[in-house]
């Protein structure tokens, strides 16, 4: 059956593949959900590739945002935009584990907590 | 102004998702997380179902109910694991099934992008960075977590203002119209058809529309190809043959247009990107390089040699020259 709504929702119709009945409300919801559980991620979790991971949860909630907009309006904007979301999770991704990999280093913990001083 | 579910509801859900949230949550004492996860479907479950009460014409089907049930149980994992390495595989099934809701979305280049992208070239330096940066296990101790990944920071003032931001979003959310089922007779940009003729030559002949030295015919006063979808689908297509415009030429209305013959979804993000924000591509070439630099100049490690270790590299340097050698031998 999965298979079955996979090849119509491949299928290039003369129209594109209905939403499914499921109305736009029910992605942002979702999208909210997983974006806010990104958010409680980041805020509870000590471990700095955790916490960066938090991060891209957040960036992949706002994606389904994106893309549900981007099929309400049938706008492919908003699915370029995922593209450029994912080309800064990447960019974010390197640098990020880059100072991971440096702050390790030079303290063998990843607790974010045991680089309490740069605080200021 | 009209809500799409009753705040009392709306509110109850997402209360009833932070207790969910802040059971899961890794503490001195651990809790089993999969309470957490009950508490969090239930709730997510009594906002969905809301939701379809609230519009009982547009139920969902059940592959959002699949698809978003795994990707949000996966990321409360994803928060709540205490081991590094699960908590990434975790975020690998969030992306999984969110490419699944991309796909109802009909949105399938980009759900085999993020598949390629995040699961497969991001995570993984991810799991790379994890496995590199862990402190290797002890004899004694061969299971040991350490103390920042078994113990939250503030589970529950994190729980609830993460929940009092979930609800203040879903309120705008919800508090709109009930209308908000997208117009299915909008076609996605198919206007872009009048600059690929040949892919509009090559689907016609292929349904058998056009035969011969016909074709899509140029339009030279007006810059263009003979082709003007329109988005109520009343579109008309003018075919000549090699002759160009003249007696020959004759027009095929958009309702007899074969199937195929429509803007995919590669191609229509393909003019968005490419058309429609070249700049924006040059500065994301910008950002990727900058990253590139930064991540090796951070990464880095400065070794530093004494002189007698200076003199033996400078000694390997010119015997492994090949004139050198083969003079002195």
């Amino acid at each position: 059956m999965i298979g079955g709504t996979l090849v119509t929702l491949l299928a290039q119709g003369p129209i594109p593949a209905d939403m499914g009945g499921v109305t736009l409300a029910h992605y942002l919801v979702v999208s909210a959900v997983m974006f806010v559980l990104g958010l409680v991620g980041f805020m509870v979790r000590r471990n700095l590739i955790i916490m960066f991971l938090c991060t891209e949860l957040m960036f992949q909630a706002a994606g389904i945002a994106l893309i549900a907009f981007s099929r309400f309006h049938m706008n492919h904007t908003g699915q370029t935009f995922v593209i450029f979301v994912l080309t800064v999770a990447a960019a974010e991704a390197a640098m990020a584990l880059a100072l991971v990999v440096l702050l390790f280093r030079r303290k063998e913990t990843l607790d974010g907590a045991a680089w309490r001083e740069l605080k200021g | 102004m009209e809500h799409l579910i009753s705040p009392v509801l709306l509110y109850g859900a997402c209360a009833i998702g932070a207790l969910g949230v802040l059971v899961a949550l890794p503490r001195e004492r651990l809790t089993p997380a999969v309470f957490g996860a009950i508490l969090l479907a239930g709730a997510f479950g009594a906002l969905v179902l809301g939701l379809g009460f609230a519009a009982p014409d547009q139920v969902p089907n059940f592959h959002f109910y699949i698809f978003s049930l795994i990707a949000l149980l996966a990321s409360l994992r994803v928060i709540s694991h205490p081991r590094p390495i699960y908590s990434a595989l975790y975020f690998i099934l969030t992306i999984l099934a969110a490419c699944g809701l991309y796909l109802i979305l009909s949105a399938e280049f980009l759900a085999f992008a993020l598949i390629i992208v995040y699961a497969g070239a991001i995570l993984i330096t991810y799991l790379f960075v994890i496995m590199l940066a862990t402190e290797g296990p002890t004899a004694d101790q061969v299971e040991a977590l350490n103390e920042y990944d078994r113990v939250a920071r503030e589970p529950v003032l994190a729980a609830g203002a993460g929940f009092i931001v979930l609800a203040a979003l879903t309120t705008l959310l919800v508090g709109g119209s009930t209308g908000l089922k997208a117009d299915p007779r909008l076609m996605p940009g198919d206007t872009r058809l009048a600059v690929m003729p040949q892919k509009v030559n090559d689907s016609l002949r292929a349904a058998g529309l056009i035969k011969g030295d016909e074709g899509v015919i140029h339009i030279e006063k007006e810059r263009r190809w003979g082709i003007t979808p329109r988005r109520d689908g009343n579109g008309t297509l003018y075919v000549a043959d090699k002759n160009g415009l003249g007696a020959s030429t004759r027009l095929i209305p958009q309702a007899q247009w074969p199937a195929d013959l429509r803007l995919s979804n590669t191609e229509g993000v393909a003019f968005s990107l490419i058309d429609g924000h070249p700049g924006a591509i040059e500065i994301a070439g910008v950002i990727l390089l900058m990253a590139m630099l930064g991540a090796v100049v951070l990464a880095r490690k400065k070794v530093e040699l004494d002189e007698a270790a200076k003199a033996q590299a400078q000694r390997h340097a010119r015997l492994d020259e090949p004139d050198v050698a083969g003079v002195t031998r």
